[in-house]
């Protein structure tokens, strides 16, 4: 048994298989919790209480669903272009550093001008640190999943450094902290706990994906993403794509760095990327199949599961078990994306193309 | 009864997804012949030899090895069975000798190298294969390496030997040496079966012949010497088709000067020179042809002239003006067409639709500043499938999803859309069926008489005789030999293409 490329995508089966492996893995939880001892339904029920039930949940929900759509829309430029953008997490934490220098540099400003300010210095913060990745693949032919999983650790340190040196708050008791941001730097809130900043991911997100799918620019990237020789052929340039690319991938999670720093902290702290909004960055591109397009409902619902499998702890399942269960529901939806586009093949030799006039005798010569 | 018969493959059926590849096929094969499968591409040949290698089982049908019935679980156990195939793409390991690749897996358990190379060549006299036991692979020629893969069969006590388009890769002396090994083998008693779609070959080589057409048998075990080269093609194709018909040329051409190329010189990654100073000249409506045995600088040549590869030192005219300095895209702006070898990964980008590749030369055309114009993409693409009868589902479904003949068409045509003065065309039948292959002819010789000039790089002789008004011939990087095609003789080409004597460049 093997996996091979679908001849032609299943269509309009992707929705379908999402929720078959989402009804799986639901079951699958379902047996965990109850050899450990809880009602799944009321489990379950609670789960989509905290996450969907109400428009406090929802507004939960959707600000968590920002900084994972923003990081998956910057995996999946990069991916649609064949390449991986590991980095999405050092590429937040430089944003927010970019946005903090902003707010330090202009606290008396007001929010109107500020906030912009900051969101700009925070997509230059992610794309600048996407921009060495970038000349090392595009000039030197350095894999870029190497080199943009290294700065991860980068950034880390640096925001580590600036927390405890040259930014301490000298009111911080000598703790590690940043000073706190200038009330006006704060993010105008939408409802309950959403902010502008859905406005903004959702606008980015939109505006990109039209963009990709209907300029030259995105033409370009999609025939360089099929076949790097094809685009050589066709004259274009392989190495301006791939340092636009990077960079701009860089910068839309700088962007997401921007908005998590103006929206939900109160501070720069370490722990800006969340729970790893980058690498969950990584997840959402691979469930969006690398389109923008898919990346906004993906980022939603795994917003949403991460918001619920942190609700579902106040009925007392603990939190290793919570995490199994996301862990699950993502396992599911990881396996009905892949077998949307591939299918389980019997036997060890590749089946020729679904066209009855393709060469059989060259498909079928190993 | 199957009395004294070495294969019998009867009623084989084999399904694929979407594909019939056999159906209903039949194979007998008499021990000590060499027997022929012909077919076109497509016919279901090689999936009827997988089925005798173990490679496949039949969905329906019987294989029969000396009247006993068989049931394959895989290759081990046709190899086991007596039955061995070589491959097109050969299953060798570089880095080591011969002797060590015929033994791998069927040898001694401690390898003594002496032994096995004495053992190897004692094996190879028999058979009259000539053969250097202790040299590395990587070494050797395509038609040396061919007979390491033989040489794996015999080792293994093969009674019967499959050959998929052996001398697709051989120049026609190492051909004729191939035809010589393969008489040896019958005299030994064993069987050949060898799968062809060329003509000559089959009646060089072969007693008998079997045709596939659509996967099913159309004709068994015909004696080779009653038929001709006409018959034949009818029976694979179905219809008479006129068989190597010379090209019209035109008695005047014209002295204006398409495209010009001196001192060409390009080296790959490893600093090989793999084009070494080549000039040559095509005149406005003429047809250039390169013959060569593949690997012999005719890709690298292709892609320094169409501006894919740079090239150390070089002078690239197009109607007299000088590109050597321009790029890809220029020199296609400036009028240089170029269908490459790679049809689908180079020529065309396999994960787009038939729109997204109809434009690739074109699309900038449409670009209003922020968008393409949709409506016009589509118009031209509909222009273009219908100019080239192009056969698509629908032309926003997957490129992949077109035949071979349907997707080169699709390729050519748009490299012509823009009336180009040079067209580069490598390889440009090849793996396409008969009718595939007439169509994209016509289209070269249509183009050259409204004044193209074409490069025709090629590794089928009998079409750049047909087709060229020049052939030149290129070997290790340098063009050796040029040829007047209404005159050439084949085995003057050969040698040629062999590094062995010629005409002068």
């Amino acid at each position: 048994m093997r996996l091979a490329r679908r001849a032609t995508p299943l269509r309009g089966g992707q929705p379908r298989a999402f929720a078959v492996g989402f009804i799986v893995a639901l079951l699958l939880g379902a047996v965990l919790l109850i050899a450990s001892g809880f009602n799944p339904l009321e489990v379950y029920a609670k789960m989509f209480d905290t996450s969907l039930g109400s428009l406090a949940a929802i507004s939960k929900t959707l600000t968590r669903a920002v900084p994972l759509g923003l990081a998956g829309l910057a995996v999946a430029v990069a991916g649609s272009m064949g390449l991986w953008n590991i980095g999405a997490e050092g590429q937040i934490i430089a944003g927010a550093i970019g946005a903090a220098w902003m707010a330090r540099l202009g606290p008396d400003l007001p929010g109107p001008v500020l906030i912009p300010l900051m969101l700009l210095a925070g997509i230059l913060g992610g794309a600048l640190l996407a921009f060495g990745p970038g000349v090392a693949r595009s000039r030197l032919g350095v894999n870029e999943i190497i080199t943009t999983l290294m700065l991860n650790e980068v950034a880390l340190r640096a925001v580590r450094y600036l927390l405890n040196g040259p930014w301490k708050d000298p009111d911080g008791n000598n703790f590690p902290m940043a000073p706190r941001l200038p009330d006006q730097s704060e993010l105008p809130t939408l409802f309950e706990r959403a902010n502008v900043g859905l406005v903004i991911a959702v606008a980015v997100v939109a505006l990109f994906g039209i963009f990709a799918s209907r300029s030259a620019w995105g033409y370009e990237l999609r025939v360089a993403g099929s076949s790097a020789k094809a685009a050589e052929y066709v004259g274009i340039s392989l190495r301006r794509k791939i340092l636009t690319v990077l960079v701009l991938s860089g910068g839309i999670a700088g962007l997401a760095g921007g908005l998590e720093l103006a929206g939900s902290a109160e501070r720069l702290n370490e722990n800006i990327a969340g729970p790893g909004f980058g690498f969950a960055g990584i997840i959402v591109a691979a469930l969006a199949l690398m389109r923008p397009s898919g990346v906004a409902a993906v980022a939603v619902a795994f917003g949403a599961v991460q918001v619920g499998g942190i609700g579902i702890r106040t009925t007392g399942v603990p939190g290793s078990i919570a995490n199994v269960l996301q862990a699950l529901i993502l396992l599911g939806a990881l396996t009905a994306a892949v077998l949307s586009s591939y299918e389980v093949v019997r036997g060890g030799r590749a089946a020729p193309a679904a066209d009855a006039s393709a060469p059989v005798d060259g498909a079928a010569a190993v | 009864m199957t009395l004294g018969l070495a294969v019998e493959l009867d009623n084989i059926w084999k399904r694929f997804p979407g594909v019939i590849a056999n159906a209903g096929a039949n194979l007998r094969v008499r021990p000590g012949t060499v027997h022929a499968v012909l077919g076109e591409n497509g016919a279901g040949k090689t999936t009827l030899m997988n089925v005798l290698a173990g490679v496949y089982q039949p969905d329906d049908g019987v294989v029969r090895l000396h009247g006993e019935p068989q049931r394959f679980s895989g290759p081990a156990a046709a190899i086991a069975a007596g039955v061995g195939m070589v491959y097109q793409e050969f299953r060798l390991i570089p880095r080591f000798t011969v002797a060590e690749n015929v033994v791998l897996g069927a040898g001694p358990a401690v390898i003594r190298k002496r032994a096995i190379e004495d053992e190897v060549a004692a094996l190879a006299d028999r058979f009259g294969l000539q053969t250097t036991p202790d040299r590395e692979v990587w070494q050797l020629s395509m038609g040396e390496r061919q007979r390491v893969e033989i040489l794996k069969a015999l080792w293994r006590d093969a009674q019967v030997l499959i050959l998929d388009e052996p001398t697709a890769v051989l120049t026609p002396q190492e051909a004729d040496e191939l035809g010589r090994i393969v008489a040896a083998m019958a005299d030994d008693g064993r069987s050949v079966i060898f799968i062809s779609h060329k003509l000559d070959e089959v009646q060089a080589f072969c007693s008998e012949a079997t045709v596939l057409r659509n996967g099913a048998t159309v004709a068994g075990s015909l004696a080779v010497e009653d038929l001709d080269g006409a018959r034949l093609a009818e029976l694979m194709v179905g219809e008479a088709t006129e068989v190597s018909q010379r090209r019209i040329r035109v008695s005047a051409l014209s002295a204006e000067v398409a495209l010009e190329v001196r001192d060409l010189t390009v080296h790959d990654n490893h600093r090989r020179r793999v084009v070494d100073n080549v000039s040559l000249q095509v005149r406005a409506g003429e047809i250039v042809g390169i013959a060569g045995v593949a690997g012999n600088g005719q890709r690298p040549l292709a892609d320094a002239v169409a501006g894919l590869t740079s090239a150390t030192s070089s002078s690239i005219s197009l109607a007299g003006t000088e590109v050597s300095s321009l790029s890809a895209r220029q020199r296609n702006d400036a009028g240089l067409a170029y269908v490459p070898e790679d049809r689908l990964g180079v020529g065309l980008a396999p994960r787009l639709n038939v729109i997204e590749n109809s434009v690739m030369r074109s699309y900038r055309r449409h670009d209003s500043g922020m968008f393409l114009d949709r409506d016009a993409l589509r118009a031209e693409t509909d222009q273009l499938v219908q100019d080239y009868n192009v056969k698509v589902g629908e032309i926003d479904g997957p490129i992949a999803a077109l035949s071979g003949g349907n997707l080169q068409r699709l390729l050519v045509g748009r490299e012509l859309a823009s009336g180009p003065t040079v067209l580069l065309a490598a390889q440009p039948t090849r793996g396409l069926d008969v009718q595939g292959v007439a169509a994209i002819q016509e289209i070269l010789v249509s183009q050259s008489q409204s004044g193209v000039g074409i490069l025709l790089i090629s590794e089928d002789l009998e079409e750049l005789l047909a087709l060229s008004d020049r052939l030149l011939v290129m070997h290790e990087g340098r063009v050796v030999a040029s040829f007047d095609p209404e005159t050439a003789s084949r085995t003057d080409v050969g040698a040629a293409m062999a590094g062995v004597g010629g005409g002068a460049p």
